[in-house]
C-alpha cells in the first residue's frame, strides 16, 4: 500500500488465468476491468489475460455472464489467478441454437425449450421422444401404432403445409437424420429412422419451434428442428454407467362393443355370420362355429356349444401381455485434452400380441472421442444401430394377395364368441375350413401366417475440426454422413377352404370364403445423405457496452436413396415365402431419388450492456429440386431479447427475479421433393378397382403420360412467422412463466393438387395456397415447497394452434388432402386445415327425404362439414415431489376436441358392435322428421310427402352402412380427438451414498414407472385412441386410422448405477 | 492469417457457386421416361388396355346390373348401391378418372405425335378408339369437356360440351382419319402394339364405319334427319365389321387378365357377389336360349329377382353366378353387334341397298353371338328357325326392331360390354318395363289380358331401388373427381333423366 501510496503513474502489466469452480476449466471472454476506470480486456481462449494497470487502480472486477462478478484488490504480485463460481440465477443456462452454437437463453429472441436426457429417459422409452409426451408445450408427440419399435409423430406448433413435411428435422450432434418412413401407406409400420438415436445416450435435446430459430436450415428445418446431443466424454477417471430395465406392456384401452345384440343378421341368429345383428343376447345355450362336422367315422358328429350372452373383456382378453428390456452401458472419460464416450444399449422387446409375430430388438453403439492441440481441437462421433422386427399387417387388409390384418379380423367377432379360444387357429374348430364364419379369418391365424420381417443398419456420425484462429475467431468444419440399408420381406400364406368344408360353402348360408392366393414382397431400401458444413464463428467485444458474435458459413447437402421392390402372389407350395414360388411371374419396382442443397448462410448477434440482444440470421440456399432460375432463394430472420429485470435494475428483493421480453421475425424457404420439374410417362399399370391391369401385356409395352402433371416454374415454399413472447421468473425463481405467441404464414406451398381428371390429368404439382397459423403457448413453473428435504415442483403447459386456409389456386373452392370411402380431408379456403367433408342428408322444407326402402338420401349438390382435425388446445401437467432420496413424478395430458375418421368405427358399425347401433333398441323405426317422393308435379318435378316406409329388421343394419347410408352413416365414424391420459407415473429412489459408495458405486437408482397409465375418452368414442394411425405420420395419416391396432400402456421398473 | 481465412472462405464460396449449375443438375427423374418418348408405339396400347380396364371392367358391373342380366347377391354387399341405383357423384370415379387422364390423354397424344410424323395408321386407330371411348362417357354422363379438354396446366377448369355437339365432333375426326393414307402396312413391331387387329388397316376402316353407324343410329330420336343422312352416307359404301373388335389377349396371370374377373373374381374377398338375375334368366327359359349354359354354367340356374338382395331365404345363396373366365375377352365392338347394327339400320331405313337384308344380318349377328359363346352357327339358326317366340324368329316378329334389340340385349351380356344393353333400352325402350315385379304370378302369366301374356325378359324395377317413383337411372352423376375441381360442371340432374338421345318417354 505504501508503493501505491506514493508512487505515480507507475504502470505495471497484471496476467492470470481465470477458471471455474466447477470444473477448474479456464474460461475465455471474461471481462477483466480495472475497477473504476475504463481500461480492461477479457480472457482469451485458455483463460489468460494481460492488464496494464496504473498505480491508481486498486481492484480488478472479473465478470462473465453465468459467474458471480469477482472484484479482487490489487497487492503487489503481477500475477491473479481467480476462480469464479457460477452464478446460476444470471446464467439462466446456456443452450443449443440452430447450427449447434451454444448460446445463452437470455440472448435468445425466440422460443426455445431444451429436454435434459434424464427426463427423456425416466421411463425407459425405446423411442426416442417416448419420454417427452406431454411435456412441451406446443409439441405434439404421438405413438402411431401398437407394435413395439412403431413410429411416432411429432408436429411443433400444429400442422400448415398442405402436401410436405410437417415433421421437425432431426439433428444429432450436428448431423441432420433421415427420418424417412419407408411403406408407410402398407399397413406395415417398421418405425421411422429418428427412433434409431438412442434416448439413454442423450445429454439434452433443444426444440426450436419458430422460423427466427430454425431459418439457419433453412428448407428443412421450416417444421421446426429437434438438435440431439449426445453426451461426451469428461476429463477424468473413467465413469461408468449403467441402466437396466423391465417395462411390461399391454393392450391400454380397447373398444367397447353394444352388449345387447349377438351373432346374427338381420335380427336372426345365423351360425355363420361375423355380425352382432342378431337377436337379443338370452343367456340360452347355443350351437357356434360349423355344424356336422367329422361326421362319419373320423370323430363322430361335433359341436360347439356356448351361452349366448356378452362376454366381457372379449376383445382385451385377445391380447397378452408384452415385454420390453432396455440394458445401457456407457462408458467416459479421458485426460486434459482427450475425452471419450462410449455407449452401448440393447433392446428386446415381444408386444401385446400373442406369440413372437411382433418383435422388435435394437442394439446401438456409439462412440464419441474428443482431443484438443493447442488451437486445434477435433471431435468425432459414429452411431451405429442395427434394428430388427417382425411385424404384423395392420388394418383391414382384406386382399386376397396382401392377406388380412389381425386386428381387422377381430373386429369382426361377434361379442358372444370368446376371441380367446380361437387362439389355436389351427383347430378343427378354428381352422381356416372350419372358422365360425367365411366372411373373415380367424384373426390369430392372420397373426401367424401373414407378417413381415424387417431389418436395418444404420450408421450415422460426424467429424467436427475447430481452429481459433484469433481469440475471436474459430473455425469449424464438420462433415457427416447418414447411411442406412433396409431389407423387409413381407409374406401372407395361400390357403383355400377344402372342398365341402364349412367355409367352402357348407354353412348355413351357402358362402364361399374366397381362397387366400399368398404371396412374398422382397423389398430394399437403402439412403444415404451427407453434409458439409464450413463455417467462421465470431465473438468480439466492440465496446463496453457492446458484443458482436457471429457466424458465416457454407453447407452442402447430398442425399437420396434408392428403394426397389419385387414381389409375387399366388404361392405355389403354401407356407414357402420365395420369389421363385409361383408360377405367375414376379412383378418389380424401383425407385431412385437424389437432391442437393447449398446453402450460404451468416449470423449476427449484437449484446449491449447485457441485457438487449439483437440477432439477425440471413440464409441463400440453392436446391436441385428446383426448377433453374427459381431454384435459388434468400431469406432472412431478426429477434430481439430485452432483459427487462437487468436493464431497470430490479432486485431479487422485489419479487421479480427475472424479466425478459422476446420480439422475432423469420422466414424460411422451403424446396420440393425431386422430379417435378419436367413430365415423364409411366409404364402403364391400370387400376382396375380391385386389382390391376399391368403392361406389358401380350409382350407389347405400354407407357402412359404420367397422371401427375409437374411443373417446371415451381417457386420455393416461403414462410414467414412473427413470434412475440416473455419470461417472467418471481419469488427466488419459484414461479416461472413463459409465454409465447406466434403468426406463422406459409405462402406458394408446393402440393399435388387434384385436378379434373378432363384436364388430361389427375394432380397437378403447384405453388400455391398459403395457411396461416397462429397460437399460444404457456409454460407455468412454481415450485411450492423447497426445502433441504423436500422439494415440489409443477409445471403446467397450455398450447392452442389455430390454422386457416387463406388462399387456394387456380379458383379452386378446396384441395382433397386424403380420402377413405365418401369422406374428403380437405383444405378450404377460409377453414382451417383439414376439415372433414362427407355426404349429408338431403333435405326438403326442413325434412330429411328418404328413399322408396326409408333410408335418407344424400344432398347431391352439397356436402357435410364433420369438424377439423384441429383440437382446440392442449394441456399437460407434471409434478415432480422429491422427499429426501425418494422422487415422485407424474404427468397428465389434456387434448380437447378436432376429429378423426375411425374405419375401426365403420367396421364396428357395419357388424352391429358399435354401441350407436342400439338405436331404438334396434326396433323398426322410421327416420325422424323424414319426406318421401311421390309421384311427380306439373313440371316434373318429385312431390314430396310424410314418409311412412320403416327402417325394418332386414335393413336396419344398412342404416349403419356407410355404403347404403352415406348419408347419415358417418357421423358415428368420424369422432373426436379429446382426450386425457395419464402419461406418465415415475418413482424413484436414490440409495443412500453412504451405502453405495461402499461397494464402489457412486450413484444408484431404483424407479418405478408408467407410461399411458390411464386413458379417458368421452362418451361419443367408444373405440379407438385418436393418438394410433396407420396411414402415416403427418398431415395425410392425421386423417386417422384403419382397424389399427390398440395403444400401448407401458409399466416397468428401472434401476441405474454408476461408477 | 486472417487474409487467409478471408481468401478460403471466398474460395470455396466460389467453387461451390462455379460447381452449382452441375451440382444442381440432377433432376431429371431416372424413374421414368421423358415425354420425348411418347411415341404412339407406346402410348397407343397403353390406352386401349386403359379403355377396356375401365369399360370392361367395373363399368362392365354396372351395365350388367342396369341390363338386368345380373344382381346382387344376398349374402354378400359389394354392389348393393348399383343394384339399388344408389349411385352418387362418389361412385365410379375411378371410370371417369382413368378414361380421361389414362386412355384419353394418350390417344389424343398419340395422335398429336402421329399426325407430327405422318403414322396415319396410328391416327386413324387412335382416333377411333378415342371416339369409342368418349362415345361412352358422354352415353353415361350426357355431358363432358370436349373442346377445352387435355389442356394440362393452361386450362384445369374445362367446360364441358353438349353430347351431340361432341358426337358430331368425333364423327368428324374420324372421317379425317379415314381419309389420309392409312393404308400403308404398320412394320410388324409396330403391328404388334396393336392389341386389337395386329395392324390390319382395313379392319380399323371397318371398325371405324361400324362406330359411325353406331353413333347415327343413337340420334335416332334427338335427330333423326342427322341419323337418316348419316348412315345414309356409310351405306354409300357399306363397310362394317364382320369379327369383333376388341381385347382378346388375356391370360390367366394376376394382372394380366380380363379386368372384370381380375376385379370381381381374383381381388375381391368374396367372389360370388353378382348372381343370375331372373329377369334374364326368364328371358333365356322361355326362348330356350341355347346360351344360357354358356353364360351361366347350367341351363337352368338358380335366380335372384332383380335386387332382391335383402331376401333370407337361404336357398338364394347359392343362385347362379356368372361364368368368368381370366382369359374372357372385351370387346368394344361384337361382330354381333355389327351385324345387329347393320339390321337395324336397314330395318328403319328400308331405301338404304346395302346389298343384304335385315334379316341377313339379323341371323349373321345371332350367329356371331353363338360363335363367341362356344356354339356354332348351325345352333343358332336351328334356336332363331325352331322357335315360336317373335322375339326370336325373325318370320314371326311383328316388331323387327324389338326382335332385333332383345337379341342384341342377349348378345351383350358376352364380351364385357353390357353397358351397351343398358344404353341400347333407353334408346329404344326394349326390353320394356314390366308394371309387375318379376316375384308376381303376373310376371310369368299376366292374366289382366285375354290372351293372358308373359313379361318375361322385361326389365323390372329394382325391388330395393331408391330412386323416386321407381324410375329407371339414365345416367351417372357428374363424379366428385370433376364436380369438386371444376367449377365449370354443369348442376346435377337426377340420375332418371335420359340423356340428349334417350327416349323422353317410356
Amino acid at each position: 500500500m505504501l508503493l501505491v501510496t506514493h508512487g505515480f503513474a507507475q504502470n505495471r502489466t497484471i496476467t492470470g488465468t481465470v477458471t471455474a469452480k466447477d470444473d477448474n476449466l479456464p474460461i475465455p471472454g471474461v471481462s477483466v476491468k480495472v475497477t473504476g476506470s475504463s481500461t480492461g480486456t477479457i480472457t482469451d481462449v485458455n483463460g489468460r489475460y494481460s492488464v496494464k494497470i496504473t498505480s491508481r487502480a486498486t481492484s480488478i472486477t472479473f465478470s462473465s455472464v453465468g459467474f458471480t462478478t469477482q472484484v479482487i484488490p490489487i497487492g503487489t504480485s503481477n500475477t491473479i489467478n481467480v476462480v469464479l463460481s457460477s452464478d446460476n440465477r444470471q446464467l439462466g443456462e446456456v443452450v443449443v441454437t440452430a447450427l449447434g452454437i451454444n448460446q445463452q437463453k437470455r440472448t435468445l429472441g425466440y422460443s426455445q425449450t431444451t429436454v435434459k436426457g434424464e427426463t427423456m429417459t425416466e421411463s425407459s422409452p425405446i423411442d426416442m421422444l417416448g419420454g417427452v409426451q406431454g411435456k412441451v408445450a406446443g409439441v405434439t408427440i404421438s405413438e402411431k401404432g401398437s407394435t413395439p419399435g412403431g413410429s411416432t409423430s411429432v408436429i411443433i406448433r400444429g400442422y400448415s403445409s398442405i402436401g410436405g413435411v410437417n415433421q421437425p428435422l432431426y439433428v444429432i450432434d450436428g448431423v441432420p437424420l433421415d427420418n424417412s418412413r419407408p411403406n408407410q401407406n402398407n399397413y406395415y409400420d417398421f418405425g421411422n429412422n429418428a427412433n434409431d438415436v438412442d434416448p439413454n445416450n442423450i445429454e439434452n435435446i433443444s426444440i426450436l419451434k419458430g422460423s427466427e430459430a430454425t431459418a439457419l436450415y433453412g428448407t428443412r428445418g421450416s417444421s421446426g428442428v429437434i438438435l440431439i446431443t449426445t453426451k461426451k466424454g469428461k476429463a477424468g477417471k473413467p465413469k461408468v454407467d449403467f441402466s437396466t430395465s423391465t417395462t411390461l406392456t399391454n393392450a391400454a384401452i380397447t373398444f367397447t362393443p353394444q352388449k345387447e345384440f349377438g351373432q346374427g343378421w338381420s335380427g336372426s341368429f345365423i351360425l355363420s355370420e361375423n355380425g352382432d345383428w342378431g337377436p337379443k343376447y338370452d343367456g340360452v345355450l347355443r350351437p357356434w362355429g360349423p355344424t356336422g362336422l367329422g361326421t362319419g367315422a373320423t370323430i363322430g358328429l361335433q359341436q360347439l356349444l356356448k351361452p349366448f350372452s356378452f362376454i366381457e373383456n372379449n376383445v382385451s382378453n385377445a391380447f397378452d401381455t408384452g415385454i420390453e428390456l432396455n440394458n445401457h452401458i456407457g462408458i467416459s472419460g479421458g485426460s486434459e485434452t482427450t475425452t471419450y464416450n462410449i455407449s452401448y444399449t440393447n433392446v428386446n422387446s415381444n408386444g401385446i400380441l400373442p406369440g413372437n409375430y411382433d418383435l422388435f430388438k435394437k442394439n446401438e453403439f456409439a462412440v464419441t472421442v474428443g482431443t484438443k492441440y493447442k488451437n486445434f481441437d477435433v471431435s468425432t462421433s459414429l452411431n451405429y444401430t442395427a434394428r430388427t422386427s417382425s411385424v404384423p399387417l395392420s388394418g383391414n387388409g382384406n386382399s386376397t394377395t396382401l392377406g388380412n390384418g389381425f386386428y381387422g379380423s377381430l373386429l369382426q367377432i361377434p361379442s358372444d364368441i370368446p376371441i380367446k379360444d380361437l387362439r389355436d387357429y389351427k383347430n378343427l374348430f378354428f381352422n381356416t375350413d372350419n372358422y365360425f364364419t367365411p366372411y373373415a379369418e380367424n384373426p390369430y391365424y392372420d397373426l401367424a401366417e401373414n407378417g413381415a420381417h424387417y431389418t436395418t443398419n444404420h450408421v450415422f456420425g460426424n467429424i467436427n475440426m475447430n481452429y481459433r484462429l484469433t481469440d475471436w475467431v474459430k473455425l469449424n468444419f464438420q462433415q457427416s454422413a447418414d447411411v442406412s440399408a433396409t431389407y423387409d420381406k413381407r409374406w401372407s400364406n395361400a390357403n383355400n377352404p377344402a372342398p365341402g368344408s364349412w367355409n367352402a360353402g357348407n354353412n348355413v348360408e351357402g358362402a364361399t370364403r374366397i381362397a387366400d392366393v399368398g404371396s412374398d414382397f422382397e423389398e430394399s431400401w437403402n439412403t444415404f445423405e451427407y453434409d458439409s458444413k464450413l463455417q467462421a464463428l465470431f465473438e468480439k467485444k466492440i465496446s463496453p457496452s457492446f458484443t458482436l458474435n457471429g457466424i458465416l458459413g457454407a453447407n452442402y447437402n447430398d442425399r437420396g436413396f434408392s428403394w426397389i421392390q419385387t414381389y409375387v402372389t399366388n404361392l405355389t407350395i403354401p407356407s414357402f415365402y420365395q420369389i421363385n414360388n409361383s408360377t405367375v411371374s414376379p412383378i418389380s419396382y424401383q425407385n431412385t431419388s437424389h437432391r442437393r442443397l447449398i446453402g450460404f448462410y451468416g449470423q449476427a448477434n449484437l449484446g449491449y450492456k447485457d441485457y438487449l440482444f439483437l440477432n439477425v440470421t440471413g440464409r441463400n440456399d440453392v436446391t436441385s429440386t428446383l426448377a433453374p432460375g427459381h431454384n435459388s432463394y434468400f431469406y432472412p430472420s431478426a429477434s430481439l431479447s430485452f432483459i427487462l429485470s437487468q436493464a431497470l435494475g430490479l432486485k431479487p428483493s422485489s419479487g421479480i427475479t427475472f424479466a425478459k421480453l422476446r420480439a422475432a421475425y423469420g422466414r424460411t424457404g422451403s424446396d420440393t421433393d425431386p422430379y417435378r420439374i419436367y413430365n415423364t410417362l409411366t409404364a402403364t399399370n391400370i387400376p382396375v378397382t380391385f386389382g390391376r391391369l399391368q403392361f406389358p401385356l401380350n409382350n407389347v409395352a405400354g407407357y402412359s403420360v404420367n397422371n401427375t402433371l409437374f411443373n417446371p416454374s415451381l417457386q420455393p415454399e416461403a414462410i414467414a412467422e412473427t413470434e412475440l413472447g416473455a419470461e417472467l421468473r418471481f419469488f427466488d425463481d419459484r414461479l416461472s412463466i413463459d409465454a409465447t405467441y406466434y403468426n406463422r404464414t406459409r405462402k406458394k406451398q408446393i402440393l399435388e393438387v387434384p385436378i379434373a381428371p378432363s384436364s388430361g390429368y389427375a394432380t397437378e404439382v403447384e405453388n400455391f395456397g398459403t395457411v396461416r397459423n397462429r397460437g399460444l403457448e404457456l409454460t407455468v413453473g412454481g415450485t411450492p415447497v423447497k426445502t433441504k428435504d423436500v422439494q415440489w415442483d409443477i409445471t403446467y403447459l397450455y398450447s392452442m394452434d389455430r390454422s386457416l386456409v387463406e388462399e387456394l389456386p387456380a379458383g379452386l373452392d378446396k384441395v382433397v388432402i386424403n380420402n377413405f370411402y365418401d369422406v374428403n380431408m380437405v383444405a378450404v379456403k377460409g377453414q382451417p386445415l383439414g376439415v372433414f367433408q362427407a355426404p349429408i342428408p338431403l333435405m326438403e322444407n326442413g325434412h330429411v327425404v328418404v328413399n322408396s326402402t326409408g333410408i335418407p338420401v344424400i344432398d347431391p349438390n352439397n356436402v357435410g362439414d364433420y369438424g377439423s382435425i384441429q383440437p382446440q388446445f392442449h394441456m399437460g401437467l407434471t409434478n415432480n415431489v422429491r422427499v429426501k432420496d425418494f422422487t415422485l413424478g407424474f404427468t397428465i395430458d389434456y387434448q380437447q376436441g378436432g376429429k378423426f375418421y375411425s374405419n375401426s368405427a365403420y367396421l364396428l358399425s357395419f357388424v352391429g358392435a358399435n354401441p350407436e347401433t342400439v338405436y331404438n333398441d334396434r326396433n323398426v323405426f322410421i327416420v325422424p322428421n323424414s319426406v318421401q317422393a311421390n309421384g311427380t308435379d306439373a313440371n316434373g318435378k318429385p312431390v314430396y310427402v310424410e314418409n311412412s316406409t320403416p327402417i325394418n329388421h332386414s335393413n336396419y343394419y344398412s342404416y349403419y352402412n356407410l355404403s347404403d347410408n352415406p348419408a347419415m352413416a358417418y357421423r358415428n365414424i368420424i369422432l373426436t380427438r379429446t382426450f386425457v391420459k395419464l402419461r406418465e407415473v415415475t418413482l424413484g429412489y436414490n440409495l443412500p451414498k453412504a451405502f453405495v459408495n461402499r461397494i464402489g458405486i457412486s450413484n444408484a437408482k431404483v424407479s418405478v414407472f408408467g407410461r399411458n397409465l390411464y386413458t379417458w375418452l368421452p362418451a361419443s368414442n367408444h373405440i379407438v385412441d385418436p393418438e394410433v394411425g396407420n396411414l402415416g405420420s403427418d398431415l395425410a395419416g392425421a386423417f386417422g386410422e384403419d382397424a389399427s391396432g390398440p395403444p400401448l400402456r407401458y409399466y416397468g421398473a428401472r434401476l441405474n448405477v454408476s461408477f | 492469417m486472417k487474409k487467409n481465412f478471408i481468401k478460403s472462405i471466398i474460395l470455396s464460396a466460389l467453387f461451390l457457386s462455379v460447381g452449382c449449375k452441375k451440382i444442381t443438375d440432377i433432376n431429371v427423374s431416372p424413374n421414368n421416361p421423358s415425354l420425348s418418348a411418347a411415341t404412339p408405339e407406346v402410348l397407343f396400347p397403353s390406352a386401349v388396355a386403359s379403355t377396356a380396364a375401365r369399360v370392361g371392367g367395373e363399368l362392365n358391373i354396372l351395365g350388367s346390373f342396369w341390363s338386368q342380366y345380373y344382381t346382387q347377391s344376398t349374402i354378400a354387399n359389394q354392389y348393393r348401391n348399383i343394384d339399388s341405383y344408389n349411385i352418387t357423384r362418389y361412385d365410379l370415379n375411378a371410370d371417369y378418372n382413368e378414361l380421361f387422364s389414362g386412355a384419353l390423354e394418350d390417344y389424343q397424344l398419340a395422335i398429336t405425335n402421329a399426325k407430327a410424323n405422318k403414322q396415319w395408321g396410328f391416327v386413324l386407330m387412335s382416333t377411333v378408339m378415342k371416339a369409342y371411348t368418349y362415345e361412352v362417357l358422354v352415353d353415361l354422363y350426357d355431358q363432358v369437356p370436349y373442346t377445352q379438354a387435355f389442356q394440362g396446366a393452361s386450362n384445369i377448369q374445362p367446360v364441358f360440351d353438349k353430347g351431340h355437339d361432341i358426337y358430331v365432333a368425333l364423327l368428324k375426326e374420324i372421317d379425317d382419319a379415314l381419309a389420309q393414307n392409312y393404308s400403308v402396312p404398320l412394320s410388324s413391331s409396330d403391328a404388334s402394339t396393336d392389341l386389337i387387329f395386329g395392324g390390319d388397316m382395313k379392319k380399323w376402316a371397318e371398325f371405324a364405319h361400324t362406330l359411325e353407324l353406331k353413333m347415327y343410329l343413337r340420334m335416332v330420336n334427338a335427330y333423326p334427319a342427322d341419323a337418316q343422312a348419316g348412315v345414309a352416307k356409310l351405306y354409300a359404301n357399306p363397310d362394317f365389321l364382320s369379327v369383333d373388335a376388341g381385347l382378346n389377349i388375356f391370360i390367366n396371370t394376376p394382372n394380366k387378365d380380363n379386368p372384370f374377373y381380375e376385379y370381381n373374381i381374383r381381388s375381391l374377398n368374396v367372389t360370388t357377389n353378382i348372381r343370375a338375375s331372373y329377369t334374364f334368366v326368364s328371358f333365356l327359359t322361355i326362348t330356350q336360349d341355347p346360351r344360357m349354359a354358356s353364360y351361366f354354367g347350367t341351363s337352368k340356374p338358380t335366380s335372384i329377382n332383380q335386387g332382391d338382395y335383402l331376401n333370407t331365404n337361404t336357398a338364394l345363396g347359392s343362385a347362379a353366378s356368372p361364368v368368368q373366365k381370366p382369359t374372357d375377352p372385351v370387346w368394344f365392338i361384337s361382330a354381333a353387334e355389327s351385324h345387329f347394327l347393320q339390321a337395324e339400320a336397314l330395318v328403319r331405313y328400308p331405301s338404304i341397298n346395302g346389298g343384304t337384308t335385315a334379316k341377313a344380318q339379323y341371323m349373321a349377328g345371332v350367329e356371331a353371338s353363338f360363335i363367341d359363346n362356344g356354339l356354332a352357327a348351325s345352333d343358332a339358326d336351328n334356336f332363331m328357325n325352331n322357335s315360336t317366340n317373335d322375339k326370336v324368329n325373325w318370320d314371326i316378329s311383328t316388331n323387327k326392331i324389338r326382335t332385333i334389340i332383345y337379341q342384341k340385349w342377349v348378345s351383350f351380356a358376352q364380351g364385357c360390354h353390357a353397358l351397351e344393353g343398358f344404353f341400347d333400352q333407353e334408346r329404344t325402350g326394349y326390353p320394356e318395363i314390366s308394371d309387375v315385379y318379376s316375384s308376381s304370378p303376373l310376371y310369368t302369366e299376366d292374366t289382366r289380358v285375354t290372351p293372358s301374356v308373359n313379361h318375361a325378359g322385361q326389365w323390372v324395377y329394382s325391388l330395393n331401388g331408391v330412386t323416386p317413383n321407381k324410375m329407371f337411372p339414365k345416367r351417372i352423376p357428374f363424379p366428385s373427381s370433376e364436380v369438386d375441381r371444376n367449377k365449370n360442371t354443369p348442376t346435377a340432374v337426377p340420375i332418371t333423366t335420359p340423356v340428349w338421345w334417350g327416349l323422353t318417354a317410356q
